[in-house]
């Protein structure tokens, strides 16, 4: 269970990402967040591994305010909290196995981890991962002759290496063509199920967040102006989120019409 | 280039046809001018004449005629120091780049962010680049005596200033996005070094670490002069006694030796980046 009580974030440049969000997201749910940029997507996801800090409020994950964290802690929290980045972000000369089991570093020392020294059954969960992502065949590859979707579903088999409790992905399907998108979409949508992983999801795409989501949570100016069950969530509730009439470009399309827009 | 105002077509429409604005190209006109009168100013002022260059043309000559043939049956007493010196470089070369490794990480901005930390140790690199080599080993020499020592302390500064300056900008360019990703699995700082920084650096850590290998090859030949040791020393000798001959014979070892270890080098880095 993740719990925002009265949380705000200012950044040094005065800029403020989040102002008072109180919401609570409960074990297991696939949430979805969505807002135009700027609406402090990012920051929100990003708070609940600390790669951002709030500047006030408490930040609850499985009751302990997260917000005080600090070098040890801190990194133990972020075991058990894994991200999905836009842009991938693997280590584009290693291979994907090495990529992989880099989710095991924050479960090995040092030392070990400098020399490859892990466990068999770490190098196993990384196969094992790799398999149910279906990349099990380009486990030698090196990262970067991948393509952007096969990309992500190595970083969401370096996630699962982790054993996460949560996963925060971070518009993870922005930079991906419809079809790719779904796919990583679905992969999501499947460890959250098979895995009771809480599931945390920044999107700007209308269509995808109806398909994929629980629960979607509307933000604007760092402020969350919708927060409901998919099925209470209708066009008129994106127009109320965006505070505009929605456009072509606020849907990714489905997986057969291809031609639609691409980024 | 400055595009015509929309408005304003006819009285425009003349200056489209050069590239480079009228006061732009007025700017570099008077530059170059300058440059051009420092360098007449300087020949002038430091008696260089190349006419006079010409004139002499048969002492030069009469010179390089000297060294002809070389004193093959010296090379055989240039083999030692030739070894020394490239021990003086390996030595040195390995120190350098054993040092540079925390130094350049402490001196790049992608991996401190305490900007009391960075600038310190920025400013201690340019520092260390600061000194000559040369001047580094008459400073070492004259501290520790005459011998090959002096000469791998003062390689050793040299080459650190150098590729700490080369790796910290290196890693200073890599993509954060990376790091970040490994920092968010709960990696620690020397994780996040060894499985983010490391693989994106590495080719050009071994080309810049081979590349400085090749320079202090170099450097400590001239080292010698000042008595650093190694073939320097001998080649220094042999100029002052005129026995330029044996000089040949060991500009011409040099020669091969310099060529076959920047060949390998070379062969090496290919295989790495």
């Amino acid at each position: 269970m993740i719990t925002f009580k009265d949380v705000s974030l200012v950044y040094p440049n005065g800029t403020q990402g989040l102002k008072d969000i109180n919401v609570t997201i409960n074990k297991g749910e696939f949430v979805v967040i969505v807002g135009l940029s700027g609406a402090g997507k990012s920051t929100f996801i990003r708070s609940i591994n600390r790669m951002v800090t709030p500047t006030s409020g408490q930040l609850l994950v499985e009751d302990e305010d997260i917000l005080k964290l600090e070098g040890k802690s801190l990194r133990k929290l972020r075991t058990k909290v894994g991200m999905i980045f836009q842009n991938y972000n693997l280590v584009n000369r290693s291979s994907v196995i090495k990529n992989t089991i880099s989710g095991r570093l924050g479960h090995t020392g040092t030392l070990r981890s400098i020399f490859n020294l892990y466990s068999k059954e770490d190098k196993m969960k990384a196969y094992d991962n790799l398999k149910r992502v279906n990349m099990e065949e380009k486990v030698y590859s090196r990262a970067d002759e991948l393509s952007g979707g096969q990309q992500q579903r190595v970083s969401i088999a370096r996630v699962l290496t982790q054993d996460p409790s949560i996963i925060l992905a971070d518009e993870p399907v922005a930079s991906l063509d419809p079809p790719t998108s779904h796919q990583v979409m679905s992969y999501l949508r499947r460890v959250n199920k098979e895995d009771n992983i809480t599931t945390i999801v920044n999107l700007h795409f209308i269509d995808m967040a109806m398909e994929y989501a629980d629960r979607i949570i509307g933000m604007r100016d760092g402020e969350i102006v919708f927060d409901g069950p998919v099925s209470e969530v209708s066009d008129k509730t994106f127009e109320q989120i965006y505070n505009r009439p929605i456009r072509d470009e606020d849907l990714r399309g489905s997986e057969e019409n291809e031609t639609s827009e691409q980024e | 280039m400055k595009l015509p105002n929309k408005n304003k077509t006819s009285e425009n429409e003349s200056k489209i046809y050069s590239v480079y604005p009228k006061k732009v190209k007025f700017q570099i006109s008077i530059i170059f001018a300058i440059v051009l009168f420092w360098y007449f100013y300087s020949l002038r002022a430091t008696d260089a004449d190349f006419l006079e260059l010409f004139g002499d043309l048969d002492v030069v000559f009469g010179k390089l005629i000297e060294m002809f043939p070389p004193d093959w049956s010296y090379i055989e007493s240039a083999i030692d120091p030739l070894i020394e010196t490239i021990q003086i470089a390996v030595v040195a070369s390995t120190f350098a780049i054993l040092i540079c490794i925390p130094m350049s990480l402490l001196s790049a901005n992608t991996i401190v962010k305490n900007k009391f930390i960075y600038q310190t140790f920025r400013n201690i690199m340019n520092l260390l680049r600061t000194m000559p080599d040369i001047l580094l080993a008459t400073i070492f020499v004259s501290l520790f005596g005459v011998g090959i020592f002096p000469g791998i302390l003062a390689l050793t500064v040299f080459s650190l200033g150098l590729l700490a300056k080369l790796l910290s900008e290196t890693i200073e360019t890599i993509d954060t996005r990376q790091l970040e990703a490994i920092r968010s699995t709960g990696g620690n700082i020397i994780q996040v070094i060894w499985y983010g920084v490391v693989p994106q650096v590495l080719p050009s850590f071994i080309s810049y670490g081979l590349y400085v290998f090749e320079l202090n090859v170099r450097a400590s030949l001239v080292l010698g002069f000042v008595g650093a040791g190694g073939i320097g020393s001998i080649i220094d000798t042999q100029l002052n006694f005129m026995q330029y001959q044996k000089v040949m014979a060991v500009l011409v070892l040099l020669l091969v030796a310099v060529i076959i270890i920047e060949t390998l080098s070379n062969m090496l880095r290919r295989r790495v980046v």
